[in-house]
């Protein structure tokens, strides 16, 4: 069974685009799956009166809440057959979402042929400078193996990660778009979002800027996560627009999560908040998040990504990140706001905060 | 529409420069103004407060104050009043609280602060409320007199209508001259009620003046956290402790922070007869203020062994809920408080799974109940009709489930007989209950309080003592000295 879903998921992936119809069809199939082998998936399902007998469209399929990968074991084949957990980076109460991967097969199609489509534009390899540490060092982020797959894939040879157990190497990273520079050679850079911060801080304590040729382009994710300072959209592209040379309409963001298989892009960040979408084998709602329903597009909700590649744990996710539906994508607006004290009573957040502060 | 914010003696409104806040709910909005002063005028205002304060309102007697405030309830809870009508049909709008909630939570509130209970909280904290005019005897020998701050500062927070009015009765009761800055989220209440005032005894009026800065605007509040010599704040710890940072040593100050409150059903209210009442008494609590009061409940724990079981009683509050969302509606959530209540909703819903809880109501209901049969320690709810019912085998487990949350207990809404009240009483304050309400009764504070364990008016003043020594050494002085 496993190996069927897997042949058409990795079939699928390699149309040139999907249907609605065709899009439905997968996922009914894949929700069966899951509902099948996926017992708290099962029960959470049976509990919102969704199963494979009444569910019908492709939107009724029931959306597991993020917390839900901390709290369960969201897996259809046993947890200790997979080949690789992925795990979120620790969040605020210091457990950690995961998930199962029986193979990587799926999330490596997926990645790749999505990453060729959204960021190499047609080119075969470039030579990239990556801003995150080696999957080696880290093998449970799924950040560090997209990154890791997209050098090993797409790179060229003297491609090379800058981050090690020292941190940022800025002065080997700088000699390298020195030489990219200098050559006229096209270079890529990819990281974390923050870590392009303490970059255009040494870059403008240095007075320096680089100039990168014609076809640079550079790849940011995962926001700043309290890692670096917190810039605006806007004066982080214009940052690294002007740090690097390379136009704001090549500064791609990547929005992806360990709960998921598949990334969504945008096509550059001239205008900020971008549109992002995902590949045809992926579809994202904005909720209500309370009743789950869609709501109207231009509306702001919660985003619900539908990704069929994620077809281990569950395909449809509830984030908290609130979006909103535009013509052709969506606009990530950043995390649903902690809903702050309006009364007297006291806050979640500060709740937890003095509880862990005294050990409790 | 459009309101003007605050209450400024001396200062004409062309003075002042105002910023726009609109507040949207039940379908209208409203323009609130606040104003903003500049540094020479916020500095001149408190010098003015200051002086009027010492000059007139030290000098009176606090029956002349405590029958001017009666004056200006007795018209904030007369319906046909102007203000009543214009704050029953503002403050739904500007707060997001149901218009009926409101109104009952205005009259039960205000009730308070009638002459009579005046005079209760003056005898609550003075065994002779005297000292607050002259110099009195007091048993040990010598005589005693208590005076207010000279500039008392009230640093307001949260969405509670008319909160405010208690520290600044508080202030006005001990003489001290008083500068209040609004609550964004309820900006309106203090200065109607100062207004009133003014109107009333305009002696009395020209002694306090109802302000406002943005929050986090340090330089604003600078000014006048360093002219007073005593600040009374509410807010997050956060807020507080940022408050607390910037004040002179010297000043008194006398924080409230936010609270968690929760219930206890006694297996002896749960009989088939009671509980059902005992659920509408819960609810009420629930609904009003939509469990955003520092003493709302975010928790019940019932116990087991009583007729009806912790999970009938879970279907009867749900019955409750639902039966009253009719006449107190649930205001439409923002994207953030519905996200809020989701997140909670969604918590609860994964416990539920490997059957640890029970979830009451659906995610399009305006109300969620869930109920748990194994002890867990207090936590927040996610506001807006979400409350967790935990069953207990016995009430006296319940110290040990909150005790750990000290610094932030405050109410505990009992249904128990009297001996257990008593004894549950006992174990409660030893951890950090500072108030045991009737369930029902959990919003709605009774005259003379104390708010957070403290004494209200107590805390405010500085007694002088004239001790006996003075005295007797005074005899010797006397013109009639033999």
């Amino acid at each position: 069974m496993q190996d069927e879903i897997i042949r058409e998921l990795l079939a699928f992936i390699d149309l040139s685009d999907a249907d609605e119809a065709a899009f439905e069809a997968l996922a009914l199939k894949i929700f069966a799956y899951q509902f099948r082998l996926n017992e708290p998936y099962r029960k959470f399902a049976v509990r919102r009166g969704r199963t494979p007998l009444t569910v019908r469209r492709w939107r009724d399929i029931p959306a597991v809440p993020i917390n839900a990968f901390k709290e369960l074991t969201l897996s259809c084949c046993p947890a200790e057959a997979a080949e690789r957990v992925f795990m979120t980076s620790g969040t605020t109460q210091g457990v950690s979402g995961r998930s199962y991967h029986p193979t990587l097969a799926v999330y490596d199609a997926s990645m790749l042929v999505h990453f060729r489509q959204r960021f190499m534009r047609g080119r075969e390899r470039i030579r990239m400078g990556i801003l995150f540490p080696d999957e080696t060092a880290i093998p449970n982020s799924s950040l560090a193996h997209y990154l890791a797959l997209a050098l090993r894939e797409c790179g060229t040879q003297d491609s090379a990660i800058y981050i090690g157990a020292d941190g940022l190497d800025t002065d080997r990273l700088f000699a390298a778009l020195e030489r990219a520079q200098a050559q006229g050679e096209p270079y890529a850079l990819l990281g974390a979002s923050y870590a392009f911060v303490p970059l255009l801080d040494a870059l403008a304590a240095q007075g320096r800027r680089f100039s990168l040729p014609e076809g640079s382009r550079i790849l940011d994710t995962g926001g700043y996560k309290g890692q670096s300072r917190a810039l605006a959209l806007d004066d982080f592209y214009d940052g690294l627009s002007a740090a690097f040379g390379v136009p704001r309409s090549a500064c791609i963001n990547m929005y992806g999560m360990t709960e998921l298989s598949s990334q969504l892009y945008d096509d550059g960040n001239a205008v900020c908040p971008s549109v992002k979408s995902g590949p045809h084998w992926m579809r994202t709602r904005v909720v209500d998040p309370l009743s789950g329903e869609d709501v109207p597009e231009g509306e702001i909700g919660v985003i619900v990504h539908h990704d069929l590649a994620h077809f281990n744990a569950v395909a449809a996710l509830l984030t908290e990140d609130a979006g909103r539906i535009v013509p052709g994508g969506f606009h990530l607006l950043g995390r649903v706001d902690e809903a702050a004290a309006h009364g007297c009573s006291v806050a979640v957040a500060e709740f937890i905060a003095a509880a862990k502060g005294q050990g409790a | 529409m459009k309101v003007f914010a605050g209450h400024l003696p001396g200062l004409s409104r062309d003075d002042v420069e105002w910023r726009e806040a609109t507040f949207s709910a039940w379908g209208e909005s409203v323009k609130v103004m606040l104003p903003v002063l500049h540094e020479a005028q916020a500095r001149a205002l408190c010098a003015d407060i200051r002086a009027h304060a010492g000059a007139r309102l030290k000098t009176m007697e606090v029956a002349r104050i405590a029958a001017a405030i009666d004056a200006a309830i007795a018209r904030l809870l007369d319906r046909d009043h102007p203000l009543r009508r214009e704050a029953e049909r503002l403050l739904p709008v500007v707060t997001g609280y149901d218009p009926e909630t409101v109104r009952l939570g205005l009259t039960s509130y205000l009730k308070t602060f009638r002459l009579p209970q005046l005079k209760r909280f003056l005898a609550e904290d003075f065994g002779n409320p005297g000292v607050l005019d002259a110099f009195e005897p007091t048993p040990k020998g010598g005589f005693v007199r208590a005076y207010g701050p000279e500039l008392l500062l009230h640093v307001w927070a949260g969405n509670v209508p008319g909160l405010s009015l208690w520290s600044l009765i508080c202030g006005l009761l001990v003489k001290a001259g008083s500068v209040g800055k609004l609550a964004s989220a309820e900006p309106l209440m203090a200065g109607w009620f100062a207004s009133l005032l003014a109107e009333i005894d305009p002696e009395i009026g020209a002694c306090l003046a109802i302000v406002w800065w943005k929050g986090g605007d340090a330089a604003a509040a600078d000014i006048f956290l360093h002219e007073a010599d005593t600040v009374m704040a509410y807010g997050s710890n956060a807020t507080l402790a940022g408050l607390r940072a910037r004040l002179p040593v010297t000043t008194r100050f006398l924080p409230h922070g936010h609270k968690i409150g929760f219930g206890m059903i006694g297996r002896e209210a749960l009989d088939s007869r009671k509980a059902a009442a005992v659920a509408r008494l819960a609810a009420c609590d629930v609904i009003r203020y939509e469990q955003q009061g520092c003493y709302s409940p975010q928790m019940i724990f019932v116990e087991r062994g009583g007729p009806v079981s912790p999970a009938g009683f879970a279907r009867h509050l749900g019955h409750e809920l639902a039966a009253a969302a009719s006449r107190h509606p649930r205001r439409r959530l923002s994207a953030g408080d519905a996200g809020a209540v989701a997140a909670w909703r969604n918590a609860q819903e994964l416990q539920a799974l490997d059957g640890a809880a029970t979830v009451l109501g659906g995610p399009g209901d305006p109300w969620s109940i869930v109920h748990v049969e194994s002890p867990e320690p207090l936590h927040p709810s996610g506001l807006y009709r979400t409350l967790k019912l935990v069953a207990v085998d016995s009430l006296e487990e319940v110290p040990a489930l909150v005790g750990r949350f000290r610094h932030f207990l405050q109410t505990a809404g009992v249904a128990a007989s009297p001996e257990r009240l008593h004894r549950l009483a006992a174990l409660l304050g030893a951890v950090g209950v500072t108030r045991v309400a009737a369930l029902g009764g959990m919003t709605s504070p009774e005259a003379g309080w104390h708010h957070d364990g403290r004494f209200s008016l107590l805390d405010l003043v500085t007694m002088t003592e004239i001790e006996r020594g003075a005295e007797l050494a005074a005899e010797g002085f006397a013109p009639y000295v033999d």
